[in-house]
């Protein structure tokens, strides 16, 4: 076993038992901070498979902005101290939801990329005389790889995005005016 | 048997107060969108002890996120029971109790109280020591004024002019001190005059002193009037309609920013200023936007007229003969029986003693209206509505001292 | 862009990182560790002398030789302070959260460029002055100083007060906004220099003009969502000591809260270190001096280094000497109204600009005229007052009670004081009030009379 491989089985260990804290803590900030756990162990694992850029991007955004976010949120709403809000009679059925999309990703992701492996070692084409080694992982393969072979899921991820951008900015101004006329029926009565 | 309860209840207490739960546990207020994206209100308590505050005002604020839903301003931790007090004092102590409760216009206050006196004894005081108290009057209200100017920046994150204002200050001041003695609480007046003549040369330290500051100031009016986010911060914040300031009684450059125009060194003359006033030295400042804004820049034109009617009152000290500053007094003074109500313009507003008096020694009743406590009352209805760093500008704009709020 | 076809001798490429030995590496990364340590306190006692000068104040000037050793001083003073843990703080949270501000703040130094290929002293090591590089090297330091959020975040939430989660939620929004307008100002940095690691900018930077030039508005930008990235004045909304007395760290003390004191300058020097190399050449000497040959080579460049972060580090203590705090809201409005819309614009425009320029196209003069009127426009759009909020509703006069908040108030506009209510008995309506009136009044008047 070399060392990469250590490391990689060491981090996969700790992101799925900080996974499993995520969903089994019953306090809704320190689920926040395991899943931070998690996503970090996620990016550790891209670094040790040489994907630099995606790592570093997991850290920025997912680390950087969305638990961040996420945290914001639950310190704007309800108590964050409070155990109970987490809770959920509904455990069963996630739990079966949780391992049946496991399931199905082992499944895809299994049979998609069974067999094929990447030579770090060999360094594929140089781009003119003295461009530097092309790295697998870096930011020109990931480019390259997103806008020509996934150009399509891409296109739909952006879109996607953009949906979600435009409902959150339709569902905030509904609650606005919602807000907004219930102020004005209390004040009238 | 008796430590469980303890810390059982320790624990529960622990799970409600952590966080935004903090003050707000069993309030019961939710607002936003409906059960699943509801919101709770938290308290915040401004005070006693905060950097805002100026000592021991206490705002207990409801915040919605950042906006205040309502502010209630708890006063009273300076109590120090000053009415009372008056009434057991001689009418020599009451001075140095009175001068107290605002410690920026220390002159202001015995003002009030000796004109008070003197009104009823029906005392006339030498011209000479009119135009003293004139002259050392408006030099309090710089003084008052330049720590308003100077502390508001440092309200909204500016720490530099604060050092501007007290070097102002200190040039001030050091006239101030060596006329009286002291910095802060001159106790300079006595019933009938005050309390000794001015030293030899001071007239012209004093001029070169009001020069000094009145050339040094455009520095200050640089440093924070042209600032971009100092206007950002002030402008058409905390807009006081003259309405309100009838309704809660706010006087003195606060009224005026909002373009109500009272100031009693012109509508109920006091001193010398209705001399001054027809020499046309004395300018009521007023503005109409009636933000903060406007509010720190009436502070800052009356610190101009102040300093203009300042050389005016030594410019006449030079030409008045050598006279008393004050009337012998007899060993026991008392007032006689009867009431009266003096009111002057004090740097903040407008500043009233009722005394009434059954002939003793003592006053039987010595009624303090402050500028400060009714300034404050309109807090509330200023604040609601606003983001947390608004409370803060609006707050500083309402230039309160709290022991003229808490008497 | 092309790469250069040949290297200068003494340009570190990233083919000069990841062949140290094991005590080199060690070596570096203690210097760099010491560097910041030393270079913190020199920092806190440089604030304090130059706010102190422009305050006609002296500042520290009592402990070693100007005042130099204060710091010092104040920091072994604050390490023996009493440690207090809030009764009702998250302790394990409460314990991280200082050490997750201060670790990131250090580790992002291990791509920071502090000069060329150099040999150590008494060895013939040659080794970069930087302790490693990655090809996605400036994205490594947004990655490492987003983490840096955490610890003001969970140090706000965890210790159970209001003002602290006040200070957290703000500096939380603020962080993630002005991060997104930070990383827009590197893409066109990224376009010119056509990498992302940090001592590659520099070469590119040897090869062309310093970025600052051709990339002026992606500095500007930089520049003022710097400041708001570090929480400094007028930005320090998280710590605004006039409301929210110290914002996150209200309720830290000793150690701890020394640690965010050292994260917050290292963020200073961290963000004033990546100015300098993503803008103004990073190691290298500026003109006059890079006439001199030498000038680049060896230890010198350290020196030009850290002179241009102390002019950055001038340039926050001038700013947190001069302006006054935003307010939280114009402040974000100002990171996603101005900042980031005007980043996306000149990205475009940058990038049509690099189009062209790579196909051969039009001269790069035109080019740069057409982008510096857009430029301005949108400028000039900023800064158009925009559409203010309809009016709310005037609240309708309802039944005024004068003691409705616990103590009296005075009616306000629009309302009217009740009709008073007789509570005495109707036979005696007529009399009663009067005669109690002059019963209050008897014993002045009288006394009056007398006298």
């Amino acid at each position: 076993m070399t060392p990469e491989l250590v490391v990689f089985w060491l981090l996969s260990v700790l992101t799925v038992a900080s996974a499993v804290m995520v969903v089994s803590t019953p306090h809704v900030v320190h689920a926040a901070l395991w899943l931070v756990v998690t996503l970090g162990a996620v990016a550790g694992c891209f670094l040790v498979l040489t994907a630099e850029f995606v790592a570093w991007v997991q850290v920025l955004i997912y680390v950087g902005a969305v638990v961040v976010l996420l945290l914001f949120a639950l310190m704007l709403t309800r108590s964050p101290a409070s155990t109970t809000g987490a809770t959920s009679r509904n455990r069963p059925v996630a739990a079966f939801a949780g391992f049946s999309t496991f399931g199905v990703l082992a499944v895809v992701l299994t049979s998609g990329f069974r067999g094929i492996v990447l030579d770090l070692d060999s360094q594929p084409d140089q781009l003119g005389g003295a461009a530097p080694p092309e790295r697998i992982g870096d930011t020109r393969s990931v480019g390259e790889a997103i806008f020509t072979h996934w150009v399509l899921a891409f296109e739909v991820l952006s879109v996607i995005l953009l949906a979600a951008l435009i409902g959150a900015i339709v569902v905030s101004g509904r609650v606005r005016d919602r807000d907004r006329q219930e102020a004005a029926a209390g004040g009238g009565s | 048997m008796s430590e469980t309860p303890a810390t059982e209840r320790a624990a529960d207490l622990r799970a409600v107060t952590v966080g935004i739960g903090d003050g707000a546990a069993g309030f019961g207020h939710e607002r936003g969108g409906g059960v699943d994206l509801a919101t709770q209100d938290m308290v915040l308590n401004i005070g006693p002890q905060h950097p805002a505050t100026h000592g021991v005002l206490r705002l207990r604020l409801t915040l919605d996120g950042e906006r205040i839903v309502t502010c209630e301003p708890i006063v009273g931790y300076m109590h120090r029971g000053v009415e009372k007090l008056f009434e057991v004092r001689d009418y020599r102590q009451i001075i140095v109790l009175a001068n107290r409760h605002d410690w920026l216009s220390a002159f202001g206050n015995e003002l009030g109280v000796v004109m008070a006196v003197e009104r009823m004894l029906g005392m006339e005081v030498p011209v000479r020591a009119i135009w003293i108290r004139t002259l050392l009057a408006e030099l309090n209200r710089v003084l008052n004024h330049l720590m308003f100017m100077g502390s508001y920046p440092i309200e909204l994150g500016a720490i530099t002019p604060i050092f501007y204002a007290f070097r102002e200050r200190e040039t001030i001041q050091q006239v101030m001190e060596e006329v009286s003695g002291g910095r802060m609480h001159y106790m300079f007046n006595r019933v009938g005059g005050l309390k000794e003549d001015l030293p030899a040369g001071w007239l012209g330290r004093t001029s070169a002193a009001v020069a000094a500051v009145r050339s040094r100031l455009p520095q200050i009016e640089d440093l924070v009037f042209g600032n971009e986010i100092f206007r950002a911060r002030t402008v058409g914040v905390g807009v006081l309609s003259p309405e309100l300031i009838h309704a809660y009684g706010v006087s003195g450059p606060i009224a005026r920013a909002s373009g109500v125009d009272l100031d009693l060194r012109r509508d109920d003359p006091y001193l010398a200023y209705q001399e001054l006033l027809d020499d046309g030295v004395l300018r009521i400042v007023t503005r109409s936007a009636g933000d903060c804004f406007a509010r720190f820049d009436v502070l800052l034109e009356q610190v101009k007229v102040s300093l203009d009617v300042a050389d005016a009152c030594l410019t006449r000290l030079h030409e008045l003969p050598q006279g008393p500053v004050n009337v012998r007094l007899p060993k026991i003074l008392k007032a006689p029986e009867g009431s009266t109500y003096a009111w002057t313009e004090n740097p903040l507003g407008i500043n009233g003693y009722y005394l009434v008096s059954r002939g003793e020694k003592t006053p039987w009743r010595l009624k303090l209206r402050t500028a400060s406590f009714n300034n404050i009352s309109v807090l509330p209805q200023l604040l609601e509505g606003r983001v947390v760093a608004d409370m803060v500008a609006i707050l500083g704009s309402m230039f309160f001292v709290v022991g003229d709020v808490d008497k | 862009m092309n790469y250069p076809s040949v290297h200068l001798a003494a340009e570190p490429s990233l083919d000069a990182f990841g062949t140290d030995n094991g005590w080199v590496i060690a070596l570096k990364a203690l210097l760099v560790f010491v560097f910041l340590v030393v270079f913190t306190l020199f920092n806190i006692w440089f604030e304090r002398r130059v706010v102190a000068r422009m305050q006609h104040r002296i500042g520290p000037n009592v402990n070693g030789p100007f005042g130099l050793l204060q710091s010092l001083a104040d920091g072994v003073k604050l390490a023996l302070k009493e440690d207090i843990i809030p009764k009702s703080a998250d302790k394990v949270v409460y314990v991280v959260a200082p050490a997750l501000s201060v670790i990131p703040a250090f580790i992002a130094w291990a791509v920071i460029p502090l000069g060329p290929v150099v040999t150590i002293p008494f060895t013939d090591i040659r080794t970069p002055l930087q302790l490693t590089d990655l090809p996605v090297g400036v994205l490594y330091i947004l990655a490492v100083t987003s983490i840096g959020v955490y610890g003001i975040v969970l140090a706000g939430w965890s210790s159970g007060s209001t003002y602290a989660l006040l200070g957290s939620l703000r500096s939380s929004a603020q962080v993630i906004s002005y991060e997104v307008a930070m990383g827009l100002s590197f893409v066109t940095v990224f376009m010119y220099a056509g990498t992302m690691s940090m001592s590659g900018i520099v070469e590119a930077q040897a090869q062309n003009v310093w970025f600052i030039l051709p990339l002026l508005p992606s500095f500007v930008i930089y520049a003022i969502s710097m400041v708001g990235e570090t929480n400094r004045a007028p930005f320090d909304l998280a710590e605004a000591e006039g409301e929210l007395v110290g914002g996150f760290h209200t309720e830290y003390s000793s150690l701890k809260f020394a640690l965010f004191f050292l994260a917050e300058y290292i963020n200073l020097v961290t963000v004033s270190a990546l100015a300098a190399t993503l803008f103004l050449g990073g190691w290298r000497a500026p003109y006059p001096l890079s006439l001199w040959d030498g000038a680049n080579e060896g230890y010198w460049p350290v020196l030009w280094f850290v002179g241009k972060c102390l002019a950055f580090i001038f340039f926050f203590i001038w700013l947190r000497g001069t302006l006054p705090r935003m307010r939280y809201d114009q402040f974000m409005k100002l990171g996603w109204k101005v900042l980031i819309p005007v980043s996306l614009v000149w990205i475009f425009g940058v990038s049509i600009v690099r189009v062209i320029q790579n196909e051969g196209g039009v001269d790069q003069q035109t080019l740069l005229i057409i982008a510096g009127v857009i430029v301005a426009l949108l400028l000039a759009s900023a800064f158009i007052p925009e559409k203010k909020p309809a009016d709310e509703p005037a609240e309708p006069a309802g039944d005024f009670d004068a003691f409705a908040g616990g103590y009296p108030v005075p009616p306000m506009p629009g309302q009217r004081l009740p009709d008073p209510v007789v509570t005495v008995p109707a036979d005696a309506s007529q009399d009663q009030p009067r005669s109690d009136a002059r019963d209050l009044d008897a014993p002045t008047n009288e006394e009056q009379s007398r006298g």
